[in-house]
């Protein structure tokens, strides 16, 4: 059957992008798409946690926190007023790497967008106090305890991060930050922080829907123009590492949790790179979906694996070689060392059994359908944009990366396997039920 | 050059459309598909009237087992060689389960979708069953609830519907039921649900650019072999409300946080009110500047989030308020959105907050709605509640043309800050004492 919509291989982009540069340094990239009457604006800040000097862990998400309490021009609470009582849908998310704020909104509202966009880079540090600080404080320290303190295995990534980079690279510590840190957090440090990374030259500004570039960029300058260049941002520490990593870590926790749980991950590449996208077939390989080697032998096969919550993914992380979490959790009567031999040999077949043909198809088929999902809304489609120009400076590089997936091989699976999925550079977090010691 | 100052005033808007409709009946079915013009990726949902409300009483959970027991091989292939053929087209099967239906579904690229509905409806109409896999599957999932159980929040929502519907049956359990129930469901019960209520021919819902696709086609692959008329669907429960409020405490030892479920029954999905109680239930706790999320989280710094809503299925409805708050502000946590609730119910909303409400409602019919997946499920709630194809339209109008007075009436008739069920998930060794001033204090058999 042949068909006007048929996947093409050739781009993973089939739609206009445009850009242009403000004299501010402000990039802007417009991708217009008039199928819906909806826009999205997605700023991506150059900044993230990995930015963070010891002592301020968890400021750059704290901070992110802070955009959304009023700037120069916009009280305190009218920010989340003015987009969903405009019919959008707002968030925004720290990670390592960067910080991105991002609303879809009916198109009509564009122009509000991005002036609430542009009031809250070149505007937030006077509208910054003491009160709102302490209440977000209190809000991120309740996020914590929400999402990796209160539930069982909630602190596996908190824990995994130091076993995978060493102290003082830009990775070792989680986004979320420590409490103590938060604790000690003064509004001083958030208005140089903002001060210092929440400049048009270290920004991308990213539109898609239902507009034009003209607009777009018309409007960028009226309301972004304004705001002022920085100079001499500093940038993070450099995250080189060597991959594989010259040793193997593991921790053991004893824990209140239902079941023996294992976590192995390995330094990879960083993310956007060939062997990146080796390692993410790779990944789809060993341990997504029910034709997965680990589901296929762990958890159907040998039948030790819970078949809910096995399986293996990358981190997309740009800055430093990247993480390859590979996780499973026992049957009941199933112990520890017989999961982690089980994940073991699994982990050792893809250096000695070749991928078929129906296992690389079957990976590719996924990671097809998982690129056209993330691309089918407006803000997936921003937001994939923005990180293209941010991390490799030029969004129609994101058009790319399907086809480079589709041309991996299993000659490429294999050697990156030998390369990188040795024991001796795998880090291991087992978990067991019982009373925390 | 400075920035500027002033609020831009909103550009001309577009009209709304939902995505056109076609339908068709062929093989003994109906297809309902929405046209996406240019879109890649199609969806597919086989929508069959057998939910988890026509499971056995003590055998809760028997519909999710058939959902997981699915994928074991079908009469044509074995397990592994299934998941091949399947995720060889790029898709997977989402069996789901809920009050009202039995949903299958799947998504692709638009060319391979009908490879992927042929795939589902061999598993949904012809799945093996063979006993071994299906105790299997069984006691898999008795263990995938217990590593649910073991977070905050299903035991809370267990102690709350047992509380509010504990006269009503296959009501008063979890949707998927429990560590127990699911324990006891038989082989037999699996092929007897199967055998009951998956051969009857259901609705293909379809979103995806149509040029693309053949619609006599995925009739064929979903209907095929099928047979037996629509279900007659049963009454609502009606709404129960007990004659004073009172707490329930699910111990949770060590726990930072104490999981708060405040809720009372409501009306059921049809009643002509659901416009301005969703709109009331916007303004107290929907929208991210709800008063309880105001309040709570923005104020007070008690919690990451704070939501209050009503959740309505064809026969039930309850309202709820749902939020995590540090252990040692439990009391204050809950007094202040006792506080808000009883507000909302005594004085209404007034017209700022109304005026954010609509206009968020009405525009998350179009944000919320791009994907393939939304609308196969916007499709979905037209099938289960009888509505008729032209209803976003209308709904969204009625969200626009609300008013102060008809939201403020929905509040008062719909809210009962009095007779509300508080279930407190938390350590009981820090909490017990202080719930004491929110009325009668039982400990929860979850």
């Amino acid at each position: 059957m042949t068909s006007p919509i048929a996947p093409v291989a050739t781009t993973g982009y089939p739609w206009p992008i445009e850009t242009t540069r403000l004299a501010n340094g402000l990039r802007v990239v417009v991708s217009e798409d008039r199928t819906a009457p909806v826009v999205c604006v997605n700023l991506w800040y150059d900044v993230g946690s990995r930015h963070e000097p010891p002592g301020q862990t968890g400021f750059a998400h704290l901070f992110e926190h802070l955009m959304f309490e009023g700037s120069q021009h916009v009280k305190k609470t009218e920010h989340m007023k003015l987009v969903q009582g405009n019919g959008g849908s707002l968030n925004a998310t720290t990670n390592p790497d960067r910080t991105n704020y991002f609303e879809t909104m009916p198109s009509e509202h564009l122009e509000l967008a991005l002036w609430l966009e542009a009031d809250r880079m070149g505007g937030l540090v006077p509208a910054l106090t003491q009160e709102t600080l302490d209440n977000q404080r209190e809000v991120v320290k309740n996020e914590r305890r929400q999402r990796y303190e209160n539930v069982p295995y909630g602190d596996a990534w908190l824990r995994l991060l130091p076993l995978l980079y060493p102290q003082g690279h830009p990775y070792h510590h989680a986004t979320i930050g420590s409490m103590e840190d938060l604790n000690a957090a003064d509004l001083d440090t958030f208005k140089a922080f903002h001060q210092q990374y929440y400049a048009p030259n270290n920004a991308v500004l990213t539109v898609v829907g239902d507009t034009t570039a003209a607009e777009v960029f018309a409007l960028a300058e009226k309301y972004f123009g304004a705001i002022a260049t920085v100079p001499d941002i500093p940038p993070a520490p450099d995250g080189t590492l060597p991959t594989p990593a010259p040793e193997p870590a593991r921790e053991e926790v004893t824990a209140a949790v239902p079941a023996p749980r294992i976590y192995l991950s390995h330094r990879t590449y960083p993310f956007g790179t060939k062997g990146y996208d080796t390692m993410t077939v790779l990944a789809t390989v060993l341990g997504n979906g029910r034709g997965s080697r680990l589901y296929q032998r762990l958890a159907d096969g040998a039948r030790i694996a819970q078949p809910d919550y096995i399986g293996a993914y990358g981190v997309d992380l740009a800055h430093a070689p990247a993480p390859l979490i590979v996780t499973a959790t026992a049957k009941d009567g199933v112990s520890l060392e017989t999961l982690e031999a089980g994940l073991s040999d699994v982990m050792r077949s893809l250096i000695d059994e070749p991928v078929t043909d129906d296992e690389l198809n079957r990976a590719k088929a996924l990671l097809t359908t998982a690129w056209w999902r993330q691309v089918s809304t407006a803000g997936g489609r921003a937001d994939t944009l923005g990180r293209y120009a941010t991390q490799f400076g030029d969004p129609a590089a994101a058009a790319e990366r399907l086809s480079q997936w589709l041309a991996v091989t299993a000659e490429d699976l294999t050697a990156a396997a030998k390369e990188v999925l040795r024991p001796e550079s795998r880090v291991t977090l087992t978990y067991l039920p019982g009373e925390p010691s | 050059m400075t920035l500027v100052t002033s609020r831009p005033a909103p550009g001309d808007a577009r009209p709304y459309a939902f995505p056109a409709v076609r339908r068709i009946s062929a093989h003994g079915g109906t297809v309902i598909a929405a046209h996406l013009p240019g879109q890649i990726l199609a969806s597919a949902v086989l929508l069959l009237d057998a939910g988890a409300a026509r499971e056995t009483d003590g055998r809760e959970g028997t519909a999710t087992v058939l959902a997981k027991s699915m994928e074991e091989g079908t009469r044509k292939r074995d397990s592994a060689a299934y998941a091949l053929a399947l995720e060889g087209l790029g898709a997977e099967l989402a069996p789901s389960v809920d009050w009202d239906a039995f949903r299958v579904g799947v998504s692709a690229p638009g060319p391979l979708l009908a490879g992927a509905v042929r795939l589902a409806a061999e598993a949904a109409r012809t799945p093996k069953l063979d006993p071994a896999d299906v105790a299997r599957v069984r006691d898999d999932e008795v263990t995938a609830l217990r590593m649910d159980w073991a977070q905050p929040g299903p035991r809370a929502d267990a102690a709350l519907r047992g509380d509010l519907f504990g006269a009503d049956g296959r009501y008063s359990r979890p949707l998927h039921g429990d560590p127990t129930s699911v324990a006891a469901v038989t082989v037999e019960d699996v092929l007897a649900f199967h055998e009951a209520w998956l051969l009857r021919p259901g609705v293909l819902l379809v979103a995806g650019d149509l040029d693309g696709l053949d619609l006599n086609a995925l009739a064929e692959a979903a209907f095929e072999g099928t047979s037996g008329e629509p279900l007659e669907p049963a009454g609502p429960l009606g709404v129960v409300l007990p004659d004073r409020r009172r707490t329930i405490l699910v111990d949770r030892p060590g726990s930072v946080q104490s999981t708060l479920r405040l809720g009372h029954r409501a009306p059921e999905r049809a009643t002509p009110d659901y416009v301005p109680m969703t709109l009331a239930a916007t303004v107290l706790g929907g929208a991210f500047t709800s008063r309880l999320n105001h309040l709570i989280r923005e104020v007070k710094g008690y919690t990451y989030g704070i939501r209050g809503s009503y959740a309505m299925t064809r026969r039930s409805g309850r309202f709820e308020v749902a939020a995590g708050v540090q252990t040692a502000v439990t009391a204050p946590a809950i007094r202040d959105t006792l506080g808000e609730i009883a507000r909302t119910e005594a004085e209404g909303v007034t017209e700022a907050e109304l005026e954010v409400a609509r206009s968020w409602r009405a525009g998350q019919l179009s944000v919320e709605m791009q994907t393939p997946g939304a609308i196969a499920g916007a499709l979905a709630t037209l099938v289960v509640h009888g509505l008729p194809d032209d209803y976003y339209e209308t709904l969204r109008r009625e969200y626009l043309e609300a008013t102060v007075e008809q939201v403020s009436r929905a509040a008062a008739d719909h809210l009962s800050t009095d007779r509300l069920t508080l279930v407190v998930e938390g350590d009981g060794t820090v909490i017990r004492d202080e719930l004491a001033e929110f009325g009668d204090l039982a400990d929860a058999e979850v």
